[in-house]
C-alpha cells in the first residue's frame, strides 16, 4: 500500500487535533493551555490548506490560512494577558485552582 | 461604485470606535470623565441614521450586496434585525452606564469596545461567506471577552474572562474544521456556490456538526453552556445586557448563516435542534431555579430562552416554512428587550446597593428584599422584565413564545404537539424562580442592604423606563414590527432553499 | 353605541387603575375616592350592555395576520358574567374603603383590584380565542399579586406562587386547545368554531374537549387541582369574594358552557365533566365540614358549590348551572365580605375564637345568616331555587349514583353552614374584644348582596329568555319564573332535599359536642383538611423539583476543563445523531 501525501497530511491534522484536545483536557499550566489551543488552531490552517490544494483553490484556502494565524495571534495575545493579570492577582497559573464560579 | 445605505451601518461604528477612545482619553481632561459616552451616544446617533436609511432602501429592495476586496455583504432581512437589536441595546447600554463606569479606570476602552461590539455584530449580521462570518464572529468574540474581563484587577472577572475564552476558542477551532471540509467538498467558500455545489452526503453532515457544537459553544447550547453563567455574571451589567440580549443570539445567526446552504436537504436539522431547545429549557431552568445571585440567575434564564428560540427554528426546518422563523426570531427581539432591561434593572440596583459604596459583591436575591420602597422605578421595571421573560401577558415575551407554540401546531404532528406542551410547560416552571423575586422586590420591610443604599440617579432609571415602555407595547401592539421579524423569518427560510 | 358599552366597561376600570397608581402613596383619600368611582362607573357600562346584547360582533381590533382579530361580543353569557365582575367588584371596592383603611400600598391594591375587573369583562366577551386566552392569563396574574399582596407574610407568598403555577398549568390546556382550533380552521374566532366544529377531526375534538377541561379544572379550583383555592385565602377578604368566590373561579365554568355545544358529543366528556364535579362537590363539603379557619371554610365551600356547577353541566342543564353561578356569586361573594367585616373587627379567622358574635354584630349576623340561608339552599334565598334545579336535573336525568351523590353534598353544606354559624354567632364569646360592627361603607355593600341574594331567584324568566335569544349554538330550555316555581313545588326530589337539608341540619344544632372540635377525629380531620393526599402530592413534587435542580448545578463545577469535556461531549452526541439519521 503506497501512502500518498495526501494521507500523510491528513494524519498530520488528525495528530495534531488529537493532541491538542488532550492537551486541553490534561494541562494544569495555564500558558501550556494557550499553546495548546495554537496547536489545534495551526491543525485546522493544515487541514484548510489541504482542501485548498485538493481541489484547485490553493489561492483562496492560503489566504484564508494566513487570516486565521493573524486571528489566532490576537486571541493568543488576549489570551496570555489574562494569564499574565491572573499571575499577578492570584499568584497562580493553575487553571485548577481558578474554580470560584461554580453552581 | 456608490456604497449601498447599510454599509454605512457597519463603517460609523468601526470607525468611530477608536475615535471614541481618542476623544475619550485625550479629553477628559478637557471634558471630564463624560466625554467617551457622549462620543459613543453620538456614533449610535450616527449609525441610527445609518440604520433607518437602510430600512428604508430594504423596504424598496429586499436585498442590496457590496464587495470590496475579498469581503462581500448584504443586507436582508436578518441583518436588519440584528443590526436593530445590537443597536437599541449598545445605545441603551451606553445611556446607561454613565455612573456604573464613572470611577473605573479606563472607561474610554469600555466605551470604545461597545461601539465596536455593535459594528462588529451588524458586520456579522451582512456577511455573506462562511470564513467572513467567522472572522466577524472572532472579532465579535475577542471584543467581549475584553468586556467580559473588563474588572482586569478583580480576580473573579479574570477567571470567567478567561474560561470563557478557552471554551470559545476551543469551538471556533471546530468552525474552521467544518469550513475546511465545506472548501474540500464544494472548493468554495461563498454562501450562494456552496449551495449549487452542494453534494449530500457523510462529510457535510460531518460539517454541519461541526457547525453546530462550534458556534453553539457561543449560543449557549447545552451542554456547552457552562462559560455563561460565570461570564455574564461577572461583566460590568451593562455588558451582561449585552452578552445576553444579543451577543449569544448573534452566535445562533452565524450558526444559522453557515449551515443554510448545506442543511436544505438533511431531514435530520429540524429534530436536532428542538432538542437542543429542549435540553437548553430544560437545563436553564433547573439551574436558575436553584440559584441565590440575580445575575447568575438571569444568566441561566438566557440559557432557556435560547432553547424558545431554537423551537421555533427547529419548527421552520421540519416543516420548511418560515412561521416557526418568525416566531423565534421575534423572540431574539423581545429576548433582547426584556433580557437586556432585566439586567440594566439588576445593575441599577447592584450599583446603588453595593458598587457605589466601594464593595465588589455580588447581588443577591436576597439583597432585594423591599427594594420596591425605596426604588420603586427600578424595581418594577425589573419586575416587568421578569414577568415578561416568564411569559405573562400583556408583555413582550407572551407574544413571540405564543408565535412559536402556533407554528408547533399548524403541523398537526402530534410529537410536535407534545413539543408544544413541554416548552409551555417549562415557560410555567420558570415562574417558580422569576416570581418570588418579585414577591421580595414588594416585601414591605426592607433588607439591610437596602436601607443603606445610596439614591439612584435619573440616568440609569431612564433606560429602564423606556425600555419596559417598549416590552409593554410590543406586548399590546405585536404587529408593529411584524414586517421586520416577517421579512427576517422569509430570509431564512429563502437562505435554505428549501 | 353598543361598541362604546362594551370598550367602556373594559377600559373605564382599567384607566381607574392607572389613575390610582399614578396617585401615588400618601393620597389615601383620592384613592379610594377614585377607585369607588371608576368602579362604580364600571357598572354602571356594564348594565348598560344589557340594552345592547346581540350575538354579533361589536368590537373588532385588528392585531396584524398572526394574530388575528381581537372580537368583543356581548351576548348574554357574557354580558351576565360582566355585570357579575362590575358589580361584585364595585361593591368589594366600597366594601374596601374601610376594610382597607391605613393600609399600605393602597395605590398597588387598587390598581391591580381595577385591572382585574377590566380583564374579567374582556375574559367574558371577548369572542377571540387569543383574547380569551390573554385576559384569561390576566386574571390569573392579579390573582397572584393580590394573594400576595402582604409579601412580607412567608405564607401569603406560598399561596401566591401556588396559585399562579397550579391555574398556569391548567392554561396550558386551554393554550395548546386553543392552537388546535386555531391550526384546523385557521381562525382564532369562537363562533367560527362553534359553527363548523363537525368538520375537525374526532380525536382533534376529543384532545380540545379534555384540554378546556384540564384548564377548567384548575382556574375553578375543581379536583383535583383544587389545592390553591384555600391557600389563596390570605389576600384580602374583598380580593377573597371578589376573585376567589365571585368571579375568576367562575371562569372555568365559564369556558366549559362556551364551549359545551362543541364537546357535548365527545365521547366520555360529559361524564368526566360530571365526575369531576361531583368528587368536588363532595370533598369540598367534606373540607369544609372540618375547617376551623373561617375564610378557609368558606374556600372549600367554594370549590363544592363550583363543584356542582360543574356537575350540571355535565348532566347537560347548563341553564341550571349559570342560574347557580349567578346566585352563588351574591352569596358567595356576600358571606366573605360578612367573614371579612368580622376578621376586621376581631383580628382573627379562627372560628374556635370567636363565637357569641349574634348580639355582638348585629348587623353583621343578619347579613351572613341571608348568606347562610342561601348557601344551605332554604327556600326564599337564592340558592335554593338553582341547587333545586339542579337536583332535579339530577333526579330525572342522571345516574342514580350521582343524584345519591350530590344529594350527600346537599346534605353536607347544611351541616357544615350550620356548624358555622353556631362556631361564629352562638355559643359562648370567644376572648376578644370588639367594639364596632361592620363599619358604614361595608355595610352599603352587605345590604346591597343580602338584597341581592334574597331576591335574584326572580330574575330566571328574564335570565333564561335572553340567554336563549343571543346564544345561537346553545340549545336551552326557556324557564320563566313562574314555571320554574311550580315545577320545583310539585317535584318530589324537592321535598326529599328539603329533608335532608333539614335533617343535617339538625343534627348540627342539637348535636352537644362537649370541646367544639372533638379531639378523638383529630387524625382524620388532619388528613382531610390536608386535601384527602392532594397536598401532600404537591409538596412531593415540589420537593423532587427541587431536589433536581440542586442536582443539576452540581454539573456546574467550575472547573475549565470539566467544561471542554462539556464541549466534545456535545460533539460525540451530534456526531452520534448525525449517523443515526444516515442509516
Amino acid at each position: 500500500m503506497i501512502i500518498s501525501p495526501l494521507t500523510i497530511s491528513l494524519l498530520v491534522v488528525c495528530g495534531l487535533t488529537g493532541l491538542g484536545f488532550y492537551g486541553l483536557l490534561v494541562t494544569r499550566n495555564m500558558i501550556k493551555l494557550i499553546m495548546m489551543l495554537q496547536i489545534i488552531v495551526k491543525a485546522a490552517v493544515l487541514g484548510i490548506v489541504i482542501a485548498g490544494q485538493g481541489n484547485g483553490q490553493l489561492n483562496l484556502s492560503q489566504n484564508v490560512a494566513i487570516t486565521i494565524i493573524v486571528v489566532d495571534t490576537i486571541v493568543a495575545v488576549v489570551a496570555l494577558a489574562f494569564a499574565i493579570q491572573i499571575r499577578r492577582q492570584m499568584g497562580t497559573l493553575d487553571i485548577r485552582e481558578l474554580a470560584s464560579l461554580r453552581g | 461604485m456608490i456604497a449601498p445605505a447599510f454599509i454605512w451601518m457597519i463603517v460609523i461604528p468601526l470607525l468611530g470606535a477608536p475615535l471614541v477612545y481618542l476623544v475619550g482619553h485625550s479629553g477628559r481632561r478637557f471634558w471630564g470623565d463624560r466625554v467617551s459616552r457622549y462620543a459613543a451616544l453620538l456614533v449610535f446617533g450616527a449609525t441610527w441614521v445609518a440604520f433607518v436609511r437602510a430600512a428604508q432602501a430594504a423596504s424598496m429592495e429586499p436585498t442590496a450586496d457590496f464587495t470590496w476586496g475579498g469581503m462581500s455583504l448584504a443586507l436582508d432581512g436578518i441583518s436588519l434585525l440584528l443590526a436593530f437589536v445590537a443597536l437599541l441595546l449598545g445605545t441603551f447600554v451606553a445611556s446607561f452606564s454613565g455612573e456604573y463606569i464613572t470611577g473605573e479606570a479606563g472607561q474610554e476602552k469600555f466605551y470604545a469596545m461597545l461601539v465596536a461590539i455593535v459594528g462588529v455584530m451588524i458586520g456579522l449580521g451582512c456577511a455573506t461567506d462562511l470564513f467572513n462570518i467567522w472572522i466577524w464572529f472572532e472579532a465579535m468574540a475577542v471584543t467581549s471577552y475584553l468586556l467580559v474581563a473588563y474588572y482586569h484587577t478583580r480576580a473573579l472577572s479574570l477567571e470567567a474572562g478567561f474560561k470563557y475564552l478557552m471554551q470559545s476558542a476551543a469551538g471556533s477551532v471546530l468552525v474552521l474544521f467544518a469550513i475546511g471540509i465545506v472548501l474540500s467538498q464544494t472548493g468554495t467558500l461563498t454562501l450562494a456556490e456552496i449551495r449549487s455545489q452542494f453534494t449530500a452526503g457523510a462529510p457535510m453532515l460531518l460539517a454541519g456538526v461541526l457547525f453546530l457544537v462550534g458556534y453553539g459553544v457561543k449560543s449557549a447550547l447545552v451542554p456547552l453552556h457552562t462559560w455563561l453563567p460565570d461570564a455574564h455574571s461577572q461583566a460590568p451589567s451593562g455588558i451582561s445586557a449585552m452578552l445576553s440580549g444579543v451577543v449569544i443570539e448573534a452566535g445562533l445567526v452565524a450558526l444559522l448563516r453557515s449551515i443554510a446552504p448545506i442543511a436544505a436537504q438533511m431531514t435530520f436539522w429540524g429534530p436536532l435542534l428542538i432538542t437542543c431547545g429542549l435540553l437548553n429549557m430544560i437545563g436553564g431552568n433547573l439551574m436558575a431555579y436553584a440559584q441565590t445571585q440575580v445575575k447568575r440567575m438571569l444568566a441561566y434564564s438566557s440559557i432557556t430562552h435560547v432553547g424558545y428560540m431554537l423551537v421555533g427554528l427547529g419548527v421552520t426546518f421540519l416543516l420548511r416554512e418560515s412561521s416557526g422563523a418568525q416566531g423565534g426570531l421575534f423572540h431574539l427581539l423581545n429576548h433582547g428587550l426584556m433580557k437586556g432591561l432585566a439586567f440594566l434593572a439588576a445593575g441599577a440596583l447592584l450599583y446603588t446597593l453595593h458598587s457605589a459604596s466601594g464593595d465588589h459583591k455580588p447581588l443577591m436575591i436576597a439583597d432585594l428584599a423591599g427594594g420596591a420602597r425605596r426604588y420603586p422605578l427600578a424595581a418594577l421595571c425589573l419586575s416587568l422584565a421578569l414577568l415578561s421573560l416568564a411569559g405573562l401577558p400583556p408583555f413582550a415575551g407572551f407574544m413571540s413564545k405564543w408565535l412559536i407554540f402556533k407554528a408547533g401546531f399548524a403541523s398537526g404532528d402530534p410529537l410536535l404537539w407534545i413539543v408544544v406542551a413541554l416548552v409551555a410547560l417549562n415557560s410555567v416552571f420558570s415562574l417558580a424562580y422569576y416570581a418570588p423575586v418579585v414577591n421580595l422586590l414588594y416585601r414591605r420591610k426592607p433588607s439591610k442592604v437596602v436601607l443603606e443604599g445610596r439614591p439612584l440617579p435619573w440616568s440609569m432609571v431612564t433606560p429602564l423606563v423606556i425600555l419596559s415602555l417598549a416590552i409593554i407595547a410590543l406586548g399590546i401592539w405585536p404587529d408593529m414590527i411584524g414586517w421586520m421579524t416577517h421579512s427576517a423569518g422569509e430570509a431564512l427560510v429563502a437562505g435554505f432553499h428549501f | 353605541m353598543a361598541s362604546l358599552w362594551v370598550i367602556l366597561t373594559i377600559a373605564l376600570p382599567w384607566l381607574g387603575g392607572l389613575v390610582v397608581w399614578l396617585l401615588g402613596e400618601g393620597r389615601s383619600k383620592v384613592q379610594h375616592f377614585m377607585a369607588v368611582g371608576f368602579s362604580v362607573a364600571s357598572a354602571v357600562a356594564g348594565l348598560m350592555l344589557l340594552t345592547v346584547i346581540t350575538d354579533e360582533v361589536i368590537v373588532s381590533i385588528p392585531m396584524g395576520t398572526l394574530f388575528g382579530e381581537f372580537t368583543f361580543i356581548p351576548d348574554m353569557l357574557g354580558v351576565f358574567l360582566a355585570i357579575v365582575a362590575t358589580a361584585i367588584g364595585s361593591l368589594a371596592v366600597i366594601f374596601s374603603v374601610d376594610y382597607m383603611r391605613g393600609e399600605a400600598g393602597l395605590g398597588r391594591y387598587y390598581s391591580l383590584v381595577l385591572l382585574f375587573i377590566g380583564a374579567m369583562v374582556g375574559l367574558v366577551l371577548s369572542g377571540s380565542l387569543l383574547a380569551l386566552f390573554l385576559f384569561w392569563e390576566i386574571t390569573a396574574f392579579c390573582s397572584y399579586v393580590l394573594i400576595s399582596f402582604h409579601n412580607d407574610d412567608e405564607k401569603a407568598v406560598r399561596g401566591g406562587i401556588k396559585a399562579l403555577v397550579i391555574t398556569q398549568l391548567g392554561g396550558i390546556g386551554l393554550l395548546v386547545g386553543a392552537l388546535a382550533i386555531e391550526s384546523q380552521i385557521g381562525t382564532y374566532q369562537i363562533s367560527d368554531f362553534l359553527s363548523r366544529f363537525q368538520e375537525l377531526p374526532q380525536n382533534v375534538l376529543i384532545f380540545i374537549a379534555f384540554t378546556f377541561l384540564a384548564a377548567a379544572v384548575a382556574k375553578s379550583a375543581q379536583v383535583p387541582l383544587q389545592t390553591w383555592l384555600p391557600d389563596a385565602m390570605e389576600a384580602p377578604t374583598p380580593v377573597s369574594a371578589l376573585i376567589h368566590a365571585a368571579t375568576m373561579v367562575n371562569a372555568g365554568v365559564y369556558l366549559l358552557v362556551r364551549f359545551y355545544p362543541a364537546f357535548e358529543g365527545v365521547q366520555g366528556w360529559k361524564s368526566a365533566v360530571l365526575v369531576v364535579g361531583l368528587l368536588s362537590a363532595l370533598i369540598g363539603g367534606l373540607q369544609a365540614c372540618f375547617a376551623s379557619d373561617l375564610k378557609r371554610a368558606l374556600a372549600y365551600s367554594t370549590v363544592s358549590q363550583l363543584g356542582f356547577m360543574v356537575f350540571a353541566i355535565g348532566l347537560g342543564a347548563v341553564f341550571a348551572s349559570q342560574f347557580h353561578l349567578l346566585n352563588h356569586s351574591i352569596f358567595k361573594a356576600l358571606l366573605f365580605l360578612c367573614a371579612g367585616s368580622i376578621i376586621h373587627a376581631l383580628g382573627t379567622r379562627d372560628m374556635r375564637a370567636m363565637g357569641g358574635l349574634r348580639t355582638r354584630m348585629p348587623f353583621t349576623f343578619l347579613t351572613f345568616l341571608i348568606g347562610a340561608l342561601a348557601l344551605a339552599g332554604i327556600p326564599i334565598a337564592n340558592g335554593f331555587f338553582s341547587k333545586e334545579l339542579i337536583l332535579e336535573h339530577a333526579f330525572h336525568n342522571g345516574p342514580a349514583w350521582a343524584y345519591l351523590g350530590i344529594l350527600l353534598a346537599t346534605g353536607m353544606t347544611a351541616l357544615y353552614v350550620v356548624r358555622m354559624l353556631r362556631l361564629v354567632f352562638f355559643g359562648q364569646p370567644g376572648a376578644y374584644s370588639i367594639h364596632v360592627d361592620s363599619q358604614r361603607a361595608m355595610k352599603v355593600s352587605l345590604s346591597v348582596l343580602a338584597f341581592g341574594a334574597l331576591t335574584s331567584w326572580l330574575l330566571a324568566g328574564q335570565f333564561s329568555s335572553s340567554l336563549l335569544a343571543s346564544l345561537p349554538y346553545q340549545t336551552w330550555v326557556d324557564l320563566s319564573t313562574v314555571e320554574m316555581l311550580s315545577e320545583l313545588i310539585a317535584a318530589p326530589g324537592t321535598w326529599i332535599t328539603l329533608i335532608v337539608i333539614a335533617a343535617s341540619a339538625g343534627v348540627w344544632l342539637f348535636w352537644k359536642t362537649r370541646d367544639r372540635e372533638g379531639q378523638r377525629i383529630q387524625p382524620v380531620s388532619d388528613f382531610i383538611l390536608a386535601g384527602l393526599g392532594f397536598e401532600h402530592l404537591n409538596h412531593a413534587i415540589v420537593r423532587g423539583v427541587r431536589a433536581l435542580s440542586n442536582a443539576a448545578t452540581l454539573t456546574q463545577t467550575g472547573q475549565l476543563q470539566w467544561n471542554l469535556v462539556g464541549l466534545i461531549a456535545a460533539l460525540f452526541l451530534a456526531l452520534s445523531m448525525a449517523v443515526w439519521s444516515m442509516t
